[in-house]
């Protein structure tokens, strides 16, 4: 038998939560010395089998070999021990410790005392791959690439033959992602085996030696990487056809619905995340925000919706002044937000509540009397279950147990249900697969169609020049620039987020302006500046 | 390769869920009858009267149910008012301390107003003390929660502490401007309210019904109705949830903490007021450790109203019954009836367990 050929095989893999069955049956083999990309939509099972893999989860049924050794793993020391690393989507490091101390703590032979030779010792493993890495530096004053690197080398240190990256490049910039991928053939020279799961199908395409594709928890078959192609890999992935284009549909100019003049906001910690910027919103357009995570889109979308006070700075919506507005005022005027944060529950939806008592969230209190109007609420929530096509069981069920596709058309479908002027969306797509993000994505043209000013704050570069139709740039708070989507390149974009070029400033002409605006210059002289309210009563 | 794990399920029948309660119950009464045995005591005998809270070859029934009655009551709304601020994720531990300010406020009431005005007058404004100062308490954590960032399950066990201790301070301490204490004895001992402001009842042949009771029920169906149909009781669920959400959605989630866990509070303090009024008299034990038992009750229910009502109703019956019947044999006393619900409430936490989850053995090849 050939069976030490594989690093790793599984046999029969089943685990189920409760009645749901996340994994069934799965048969998955891994080759030494290859890069596997598994593929699926969300809710497929993917993290479930990985994290059997890496000892978070133990399988209900079925078996593991490694190195045709049946093996079982139930703690993620165990999967040390069998030469298992696993990275997760959100990084388990130490801020406050150096990247040398932050693998040392978890090294099983790295004695009592810390050792003067660490970090020369880290900087012989990164060299070795070709990792840039500074041993001394502090994971706190770390770009999220540097954490991520740093994270793969410490599964390298701890021994690991078998590396497993969970969505790798979500957070990553098309530089960064370049390096990662270097970094993977590297490893895979020196015979390491690598299980990368990813929704991109192009970084697919680009990376992987075979493809496994998994469905609805089920095994549907992996493919040599080279004889397959992105159009095959969806079809295996959602099991029909699926229209890959996104039309960007040319509508009529209109006066700006909402202008933004150098708007300057605070973190939470007291830094400045939002940095002097102007911008506008004309009917009928998506406006796009790129930016590497954590540039200030989440406090730019919080002052904007007036969840967040801002430092200085105006805003102006259809030539009205918004400042001192509580959010409530502000979204009557029409301007609605639904940001997806990183764990997608935590704003905008109560995930033990029901689907329809998420959806009467933000006008509830409109009714007379002092009760709650469920009749409308499952009414209303019926009508956006069945426009948006959401898979649910009930209107009564409750939001955390639907897929994460789901959870944000239901974000989504309440927001779009308030008939809003303005749109501000973050993340829309956040983790989804590719079905239900086309899905979202024609929820927002139809919207642009409907003449509504779309703000989207995106990470896929690819579909933020094919959606948007124009797109600024944010880098640390800064904006570098307004492009036509039509006009511009993902390569331009990558340098405008690094902050490597600007164009926020050409020609003397800044800008964020619109030659159109609403107020006159005298006007906007005159506007009250929102650093100038009080801070007010929470 | 002996190694178990735990598995979650949800896909219980609600016969098998009983059938797992119903085994419980068993293996505590099998436990307990092993230890009366020891003592001398026919288990069976001492278990009929423990169920029928010792009516059985009583001269006076109607007292027994009286008796159970002024257990339950206090027990109910603490546990209904407890599940009011777990809704919301607000760990109220400090039942004791707001049931004893409650108390006191309505001791006061008592003492200052009891002779100089009618009797439903003086007992509907030392509710309103009670309902007031206890409320006030749960205001001051719920406010140092949403301002400052405590840690509210801290703060309401230190003030079961504090108001603890000055009940006894009041109790133990003879002078001139304690009016709580008698002025006949020497030693220091609580007084007896004026007449006036001693709670009456209903009179239905020998059985006295309190008002109190009535009250109880009313506030169940109340607070029912509060959390599962209300403006009030959605943002609370919400609050609850998820606090970034309910700022997102614009709730004001300073008010909805702030209101919420006054309610709370001073539905506590009324049960204070209820039982100080009903017995006619404070005392250092006041409590019966309501504030303690409420937090097993709320649990047990699930934060679910009508459970709420039957889980304190078992409770208490199993509480006066074990009274009752260790009342009757020389061996125990009423530590014994502690040590009976100990058994019993540890058993029924077991079975929710095994309700919850289910043990498998690592790589079996088929689950069951």
């Amino acid at each position: 038998m050939a069976e030490a050929d594989y690093a790793i095989e599984l046999r029969d893999i089943s685990k189920s939560f409760g009645s749901v069955a996340a994994n069934k049956n799965i048969n998955l083999n891994l080759k030494k010395g290859e890069i596997l990309a598994l593929l699926g939509e969300n809710g497929s099972g993917k993290t479930t089998l990985m994290n059997m893999l890496s000892g978070i989860y133990t399988p209900d049924s079925g078996s593991i070999f490694i190195d045709g050794e049946e093996v079982v793993i139930s703690s993620p020391d165990d999967a040390g021990k069998h030469g298992i690393g696993m990275v997760h989507q959100h990084f388990k490091l130490v801020e406050r410790f150096t990247a040398a101390d932050n693998i040392w703590i978890g090294k099983k032979d790295s004695g009592f005392f810390l050792k003067k030779n660490r970090y020369k010792e880290i900087e012989d493993i990164a060299s070795r791959f070709g990792f840039d890495i500074e041993p001394a530096k502090k994971v706190a004053n770390m770009s999220v690439s540097e954490k991520q690197t740093l994270e793969i080398v410490k599964v390298l240190c701890y021994g690991a033959k078998v590396i497993i990256l969970d969505e790798p490049t979500a957070v990553l910039t098309i530089q960064e992602t370049q390096k990662l991928f270097d970094v993977c053939r590297r490893m895979k020279e020196s015979g390491h085996s690598i299980i990368i799961i990813t929704h991109k199908l192009n970084e697919v395409m680009e990376i992987s030696d075979r493809v496994a594709v998994l469905r609805k928890g089920e095994y549907v078959g992996t493919v040599e990487t080279s004889a397959t192609n992105e159009m095959e890999l969806t079809e295996l992935m959602v099991g029909r056809k699926v229209d890959l284009k996104i039309n960007r549909s040319v509508m009529e100019k209109t006066k700006p619905l909402l202008e933004v003049r150098d708007l300057c906001v605070n973190s939470d910690e007291g830094s400045l995340a939002v940095d002097n910027m102007s911008f506008y919103i004309r009917g009928g357009e998506i406006l796009g925000v790129a930016g590497i995570a954590g540039s200030g889109q989440k406090e730019l979308c919080e002052a904007v919706v007036g969840l967040r006070k801002a430092k200085s700075g105006k805003i102006i919506h259809k030539g009205q002044n918004v400042i001192g507005k509580n959010p409530k005022e502000i979204s009557a005027l029409g301007i609605a937000m639904s940001f997806i944060p990183e764990d997608r529950l935590g704003m905008g939806l109560a995930p033990s509540l029901s689907v329809a008592d998420n959806i009467i969230l933000k006008d509830y209190s409109d009714t007379k009397g002092p009760l709650v109007d469920r009749k409308r609420a499952r009414k209303e929530a019926s009508d956006i279950v069945k426009m948006l096509d959401i898979v649910t069981p009930s209107v009564d069920t409750p939001v955390r147990r639907l897929s994460g596709g789901n959870v944000q058309k239901v974000l989504l479908g309440r927001e779009i249900k308030s008939d809003p002027n303005v749109l501000i969306t973050a993340y829309p797509v956040r983790g989804l697969d590719i079905n239900s993000s086309y899905m979202i994505y024609d929820i927002l043209n139809e919207q642009k169609q409907k003449g509504v000013g779309v703000l989207f704050i995106g990470e896929d570069l690819d579909v933020m020049i094919a959606l948007c139709d124009k797109i600024m740039v944010m880098c640390h708070g800064k904006l570098q620039g307004v492009v036509h989507a039509s006009k511009t390149s993902k390569e331009e974009l990558g340098l405008m987020m690094t902050g490597a070029i600007s164009l926020a400033d050409v020609g003397g002409k800044k800008a964020g302006i619109a030659k159109d605006s609403a107020f006159t210059e005298e006007e906007w002289e005159e506007a009250a500046d929102l650093g100038d309210i009080r801070e007010g009563d929470s | 390769m002996n190694r178990f794990h735990l598995i979650r399920r949800s896909d219980v029948s609600i016969w098998k869920k009983l059938l797992y309660y119903l085994i419980g119950i068993v293996f505590s009464l099998l436990l307990g009858g092993v230890f009366l045995k020891s003592l001398g005591i026919n288990p069976l005998r001492y278990y009929r009267d423990m169920a029928t809270i010792g009516l059985i070859g009583n001269y006076y029934p109607a007292k027994s149910v009286e008796g159970l009655l002024k257990l339950f009551v206090p027990l109910l709304i603490t546990s209904l008012a407890l599940s009011l601020s777990f809704k919301m994720r607000f760990w109220n531990i400090g039942g004791e301390g707001e049931f004893i300010t409650g108390a006191i406020f309505a001791a006061i009431v008592a003492f200052k107003l009891g002779d100089s005005l009618p009797g439903p007058v003086v007992i509907l404004l030392m509710c309103i003390a009670a309902f007031i100062s206890a409320g006030v308490i749960g205001f001051l954590t719920a406010h140092l929660r949403v301002r400052f960032n405590t840690n509210e399950t801290l703060v309401t066990l230190m003030i079961n502490y504090i108001m603890l201790y000055i009940i006894k301070y009041i109790g133990e301490t003879k002078a001139d401007w304690n009016f709580f204490l008698r002025t006949d004895s020497e030693r220091p001992m609580f007084a007896k309210f004026p007449d006036a402001a001693i709670m009456k009842g209903i009179k239905i042949g020998s059985f006295n019904l309190l008002y109190s009771v009535i009250i109880a029920l009313l506030i169940a169906v109340v607070v029912y109705i509060y959390l599962r149909s209300t403006k009030h009781g959605y943002e609370v669920a919400v609050v609850g949830d998820s606090v970034n959400t309910a700022k997102y959605s614009g709730i004001n989630v300073y008010f909805i903490t702030v209101r919420t866990v006054f309610l709370s509070a001073a539905m506590i303090g009324l049960a204070g007021a209820f039982t100080a009024a009903s017995s006619g008299t404070i005392s250092t034990d006041i409590t019966n450790n309501v504030g303690w038992t409420g937090v097993i009750v709320a649990w047990l229910s699930k934060l679910s109203t009508p459970v709420i009502c039957i889980v304190s109703l078992l409770i208490s019956v199993l509480q006066y019954g074990c009274q009752a019947a260790s009342a009757s044999y020389s061996q125990i006393d009423h530590n014994f009836a502690d040590l009976m619900q100990g058994i019993f409430l540890f058993a029924i936490l077991a079975a929710d367990f095994a309700v919850n989850f289910k043990v498998v053995r690592t790589g079996s090849k088929k689950d069951a």
